[in-house]
């Protein structure tokens, strides 16, 4: 009988040390990232909401990705066709991905905002780059908000422009980054 | 028996925490994301660059709201020689509209050189290509065109004496042509596709008695693609023998399509001169088009596409501005 409760105590306890274990995880349950190209006889605005992401508040560690044929948006669907065809190669290299380690040490378990610089290696078109990036994380009732923008330089991830929509797509692309994580 | 057990959960506890330990965020993000990639259907898109193959219609439909403007050339044949600039100096041409009114159905209307025809044409995509989830081999469209020779005089030369018919006999529709298709394509992979074409083609009047009111083919196309914006492309028309007007062959060309921001540059060769769907499946002349013979036409399509209807997730959409 000891014995029996002995294993129950235990079986207990692995479930709450596993229960903590899952509450340090957060992941995305609503997320948005949209992308802008500001050329001079252009603008290319695109939107996607198939973000994935979890986040380790512990040791500060996160993943995020995006998978490119979700984005849509843009002047055309002809564009779309020609963003994943020509430009990003979906079919070779169907997501971003943001992977890496909060440099701050915030504790995330508190309510607040923060300012935080995410640093890991952010990989589009299959090329990967290291990255700081700088976002504000706003920690309240349990749930995480990621807001982010930084700018993508096409050039970094091996996508030429052509000389033809020279003016139509500009080098450099500003990215705006919107999640919302819970406990997983 | 109890002692083992307890030993048991507790070495599970502690492997727990070791995989705990070892985390990789990216890796759970994948079998997490795995299980939905499952579940997705994926449709094939760019099966091949234009809705032209070369002289006839590929499987592609312009997206909603987009206008092609396309100019379509054929040369004379090599085989004319150089006092002819080996074909440069004579061309027939077509001048096309074309709109996409949905995702999937979209209608043209064009005039030819060739023969003073209007031609006009829907195509419909009945199924398209998927892989994942819900499984499809292959893209099926529909295409329905309709011709209308205006060459009077021509038809008049060629059908009166032919048939002992006055010109009170000819009414409009008698100079009425109808194609149908169904084009099945399947895009093996990024760079190569085919398409196979079914064609049927009425004729509201022939040449001669003996010819066939309708003529029916089949086509095979595909294209190679070299680079990111430029393919290779080829296109077959099979006539079947008994539905063959007499001294015609079959079309052949080949062709490269070059891609650039909105347009399409093709460039072929054939042995057809006509652009709709009668005059080079049906009419191509044994007489002067012959592959062997160096009867071979340079030509071009160019197209150019506008965009007509904004798309509704434009307006709706809006980056928060800041920072």
């Amino acid at each position: 009988m000891k014995q029996r409760s002995f294993v129950v105590a235990i079986l207990l306890f692995s479930f709450t040390s596993l229960f903590a274990q899952e509450a340090k995880i957060f992941s995305v349950k609503s997320g948005k990232i949209s992308f802008q190209s500001d050329a001079p006889f252009e603008t290319i605005r695109a939107s996607s909401n198939d973000v994935k992401g979890l986040l380790e508040i512990e040791k500060k560690l996160f993943a995020f990705k995006v998978r490119m044929e979700s984005f849509d948006g843009f002047n055309s669907s002809l564009q779309k066709e020609h963003f994943n065809e020509n430009y990003i190669e979906s079919s070779k290299f169907p997501e971003a991905t943001f992977n890496g380690k909060i440099i701050e040490d915030v504790d995330l378990t508190k309510d607040g905002n923060y300012t935080i610089r995410a640093k890991g290696n952010f990989t589009v078109h299959g090329i990967s780059q290291e990255r700081i990036i700088k976002s504000d994380v706003a920690v309240k009732n349990g749930k995480i908000n990621i807001e982010s923008a930084f700018s993508v330089l096409l050039d970094d991830h091996n996508i030429p422009i052509p000389k033809v929509v020279k003016d139509k797509l500009s080098s450099e692309i500003n990215v705006k980054v919107n999640c919302e994580l819970e406990p997983r | 028996m109890y002692k083992k057990f307890v030993v048991l959960i507790i070495a599970f506890v502690c492997a727990g925490h070791i995989v705990a330990q070892d985390l990789d965020l990216s890796k759970m993000l994948e079998e997490e994301s795995s299980k939905e990639d499952k579940m997705r259907t994926n449709y094939t898109s760019a099966t091949f660059k234009s809705t032209r193959l070369i002289n006839g219609h590929s499987v592609e439909t312009l997206g909603k709201g987009i206008l092609d403007f396309r100019i379509s050339h054929r040369f004379d044949k090599f085989s004319d020689g150089f006092y002819e600039m080996f074909g440069l100096d004579h061309a027939k041409m077509r001048i096309g509209l074309d709109y996409g009114l949905t995702d999937r159905f979209m209608f043209g209307l064009g005039r030819s050189t060739y023969e003073k025809q209007y031609d006009g044409f829907v195509k419909y995509k009945i199924l398209r290509q998927t892989s994942g989830f819900k499984k499809m081999p292959v893209t099926v469209d529909v295409m329905a065109s309709v011709m209308r020779r205006k060459d009077t005089a021509a038809i008049i030369s060629e059908l009166i004496t032919n048939h002992a018919l006055s010109v009170k006999d000819i009414p409009w529709s008698r100079k009425m042509y109808y194609c149908f298709q169904v084009i099945i394509a399947r895009k093996f992979n990024e760079s190569t596709s085919l398409q196979i074409m079914p064609t049927l083609i009425h004729n509201n009047i022939v040449k001669k008695a003996s010819d066939p009111n309708n003529n029916i083919a089949i086509g095979i196309g595909g294209r190679q693609k070299i680079s990111k914006r430029v393919s290779i492309n080829g296109e077959y028309y099979y006539v079947l023998p008994a539905y063959k007007f007499e001294g015609t062959t079959n079309s052949l060309s080949f062709g490269v399509d070059i891609e650039t921001g909105g347009h399409v540059f093709q460039l072929h060769l054939t042995n057809s001169t006509g652009m709709t769907e009668r005059s080079f499946i049906a009419k191509t002349q044994k007489e002067g088009s012959q592959w062997s013979k160096g009867d071979i036409n340079f030509g071009f399509n160019i197209s150019r596409v506008f965009v007509i209807g904004k798309k509704k997730t434009q307006s709706k959409y809006k980056i928060a501005e800041g920072h």
